[in-house]
């Protein structure tokens, strides 16, 4: 074997353990505990604020300003998510868009563009816009892309996601005639359940697992 | 013509290859996790990592969770080394082509 041929085998042998050995978490702690807080805060004052409306018989909120309220939370959450990512990225002394990072936006995207697609159609095409049908969209989705990143995320993201995809199906299935609704607030109950309390309790989770008592960290000789 | 003798002749051997590769993968590895990935022996492992912590290319820290854990990582060292060694590599795959 020359040494041509043995550095081939070398960089093969790399890229297979480190594709094997590649954990990445997509959702940071502090995002989901910030974001989870920002979509219960959101929840609730949509909820209050429909209240104070209660006498005047309409909804507070329209679909569309619903719709806009939720995708401003995402526009956030997202940012916030990008910089807690690059915080960790220095901290580990690796660039933002490791090979983790890429592996995740890969496998993500087909998943994206179903939600995408459904809220673009959803403002372009449909007067009023269908709140039950946009939020079941947008909660599965997002516990499909979650989904999606298996084989690479860490347990807690993958039960996440679970979470997000059964709730989703629960929410599309659930019979109507179960709860009364007359102000229509079963979306964004909907959203605060899943994107507030869901995120919350993960950021719990992850973080006392993250604690230890005592630790020790010996100096290369 | 790539410089052969600039490849790092601590992370060229097989064994330490492989655990520099996992550490480079991870912020950081159990002994445990390590040692079921590479299907290795506790002596030949224990014996990759102590030259390696001697170099100074991985550090060491031991952590009391639930029980004594002993975890590794790379150093910044480690990590260049190992940044460095791949450059050597793909310019030996490189020149091999041309």
């Amino acid at each position: 074997m020359n040494e041509r041929s043995r550095a081939e085998e070398h960089l093969r042998v790399i890229r297979s353990l480190m594709e094997r050995a590649t954990i990445y978490r997509a959702i940071s702690a502090p995002t989901a505990l910030l974001g989870g807080l920002l979509a219960l805060a959101t929840s609730g004052t949509i909820w209050l604020i429909d209240r104070g409306h209660a006498a005047s018989g309409a909804p507070a909120f329209d679909a569309r300003h619903f719709a806009e309220i939720w995708l401003l939370n995402l526009a956030i959450v997202l940012t916030v998510n990008a910089f807690f990512l690059r915080q960790e990225a220095v901290k580990a002394n690796r660039i933002l868009l490791s090979p983790g990072a890429r592996l995740t936006i890969r496998a993500i995207a087909p998943c994206l563009l179903i939600p995408a697609a459904t809220t673009i159609w959803f403002f372009r095409n449909a007067e009023p816009i269908d709140e039950e049908i946009m939020v079941a969209v947008w909660i599965m989705f997002y516990g499909l892309c979650l989904l999606a990143t298996a084989l690479f995320a860490p347990r807690s993201l993958v039960i996440l996601g679970w979470a997000f995809l059964l709730s989703g199906l629960i929410y599309v299935f659930w019979p109507k005639s179960f709860v009364a609704d007359p102000r229509g607030m079963g979306p964004n109950l909907a959203m605060g359940a899943t994107f507030g309390l869901y995120h919350l309790i993960y950021a719990i989770a992850i973080w006392a697992k993250a604690k230890t008592s005592a630790s020790e960290v010996l100096a290369p000789e | 013509m790539p410089d052969f003798d600039k490849l790092d002749k601590a992370i060229h051997e097989k064994g330490r290859l492989a655990i520099m590769t996992l550490l480079a993968s991870r912020v950081n590895w159990s002994f445990q996790d390590l040692k079921s990935e590479l299907r290795m022996s506790d002596g030949n492992l224990i014996t990759h990592l102590r030259t390696l912590h001697k170099l100074g290319l991985v550090a060491v820290t031991k952590e009391v969770r639930d029980r004594p854990q002993t975890t590794y990582a790379l150093t910044i060292k480690g990590r260049t080394a190992f940044t460095e060694y791949l450059k050597v590599l793909e310019e030996i795959v490189k020149a091999g082509k041309a």
